[in-house]
């Protein structure tokens, strides 16, 4: 144990160690450090920002779901009420359609019936008058005794 | 026998005062020349004084002391300012976290136990922790190593590994706490103030006593169990150095190497914890003086 220069010698190094740390080495590291923390607050910050937004997207769209359903609902119940009425209007246009044609064929057939009798009427006429001239065996004038077979057919 | 023992003896008490010697250069009065103590060295010739280590005066430098100190602080200091430098902005590597490590562990000490405004407390509690804990960690080498690489090529003879083992260099440190802790006195109360605490209040001149023990006792008690335990492994290491003298002694080999390693790993918690006390201490006077009371 003895005490020589050597203590100063160590004391200038320990002096210039001790500036050294302090001019350099700690606040660098103090640097790296903050840096780090400032970057680790962005991270989080950043990290509950999207968070926050992830939320605000899942309410929203959530919402928008909502409405789509809505949306198709009411389509959907228009778009029956819609069919009904389209099913109805064709029931009721075919019901039309139909009694036309019955109509038409009605009175097609009134009036071939007509027709027929008509013509009936008149081959009767005719085969009246033979007959009759047969019967009488001689000819009827047909202009004279046209007024009697007219009464006559007329009253068939 | 007793020849043999005495002969043991005297080598053993060789052992050790070789072992406690550093390799110094200083000024030999008898020739009036600067050198490396008589026969330390067989490097240059011209470097041998006449003198021996013990004729020196004050002004002579224990060269490994100095060596060591320094260069294992150029190794620590240059490892923290190199990897602050490489230090990259995203997740950081290994090394940048163990160095961060570091800075937080002493920057919360120093938060914790300092409350003054003073930016030096910081920087200055980290260079004292690491650079003691760096050389405390020399101790943990072996006791014969620097000795037996000096005598196998380097012609040193003198070498010692731990310059916490030579008070110059803890007393250097305590010597810079004390400074500081005067001038934050003087900072804090004023010149007069503190030189009032110093000689008057409470209780006298004890205060001083007191004020310079406590910074003598910063340096003595790193000094002391670093140096105490350096003894342990010179002690160690001659148990095992019995081997080779007689047949008799071979018993020692196997309980030599179970204490040291057992006293290497009881060392290691020594090592750290000196470190940190003086760093701790550093704080608490440093906070001591900084503050009103």
């Amino acid at each position: 144990m003895n005490i020589n220069a050597t203590f100063f010698a160590e004391l200038i190094a320990f002096c210039i160690f001790v500036f050294i740390t302090y001019r350099y080495i700690w606040p660098s590291m103090a640097s790296v450090l903050e840096e780090r923390r400032k970057e680790i607050d962005e991270g989080l910050q950043a990290a509950s920002e999207s968070k926050r937004q992830l939320e605000d997207a899942k309410e929203e769209s959530s919402r928008v779901i909502d409405a789509a359903k809505s949306e198709a609902s009411t389509l959907i119940n228009q778009a029956g009420s819609r069919a009904d009425q389209l099913i109805d209007e064709a029931k009721e246009q075919a019901t039309e359609e139909a009694k036309k044609i019955k109509e038409t064929a009605e009175s097609d057939i009134a009036q071939s019936t007509n027709k027929a009798k008509e013509t009936l009427k008149e081959e009767l006429s005719v085969l009246v008058v033979a007959g009759a001239s047969k019967i009488l065996n001689k000819e009827i004038d047909e202009s004279a005794n046209k007024e009697i077979v007219d009464q006559l057919i007329k009253e068939l | 026998m007793a020849k043999e023992a005495a002969n043991n003896l005297v080598e053993t008490s060789d052992y050790i005062g070789h072992h406690l010697v550093n390799l110094t250069f200083g000024w030999c009065e008898k020739t009036s020349s600067w050198g490396f103590a008589h026969h330390q060295q067989n490097l240059s010739k011209s470097l041998d004084s006449a003198c021996d280590v013990s004729e020196m005066g004050f002004w002579a430098f224990h060269m490994d002391t100095i060596f060591m100190s320094v260069f294992l602080g150029v190794l620590v200091f240059g490892f923290f300012g190199l990897i602050n430098r490489s230090a990259k902005k995203g997740t950081p590597g290994k090394l940048q976290n163990f160095v961060e490590f570091v800075h937080e562990f002493i920057g919360s000490a120093v938060s914790s136990g300092y409350h003054g405004t003073s930016k030096i407390v910081a920087p200055l509690a980290f260079a004292s922790c690491l650079w003691i804990l760096s050389w405390n960690l020399m101790d943990l080498l072996p006791v014969e190593m620097a000795n037996f690489f000096g005598q196998a090529g380097s012609g040193i003879n003198y070498f010692k590994i731990l310059p916490t083992a030579d008070l110059n260099a803890p007393l250097a440190l305590a010597a810079v706490v004390m400074v500081l802790v005067t001038y934050f006195s003087i900072n804090t109360h004023g010149l007069g103030g503190f030189l009032k605490e110093l000689f008057i209040v409470p209780l006298g001149p004890l205060e001083f006593i007191s004020f310079v023990s406590k910074h003598v006792a910063l340096a003595l008690r790193l000094y002391g169990n670093l140096f105490a335990g350096e003894m342990i492994f010179i002690l160690i290491a001659i148990m095992f150095g019995q081997f080779f003298m007689s047949f008799s002694q071979t018993l020692w080999f196997l309980p030599g190497l179970i204490m040291n390693l057992a006293w290497a790993l009881f060392h290691i918690l020594i090592v750290a914890l000196q470190a940190y006390i003086f760093m701790m201490l550093t704080i608490a006077y440093l906070n001591l003086a900084s503050t009103k009371h």
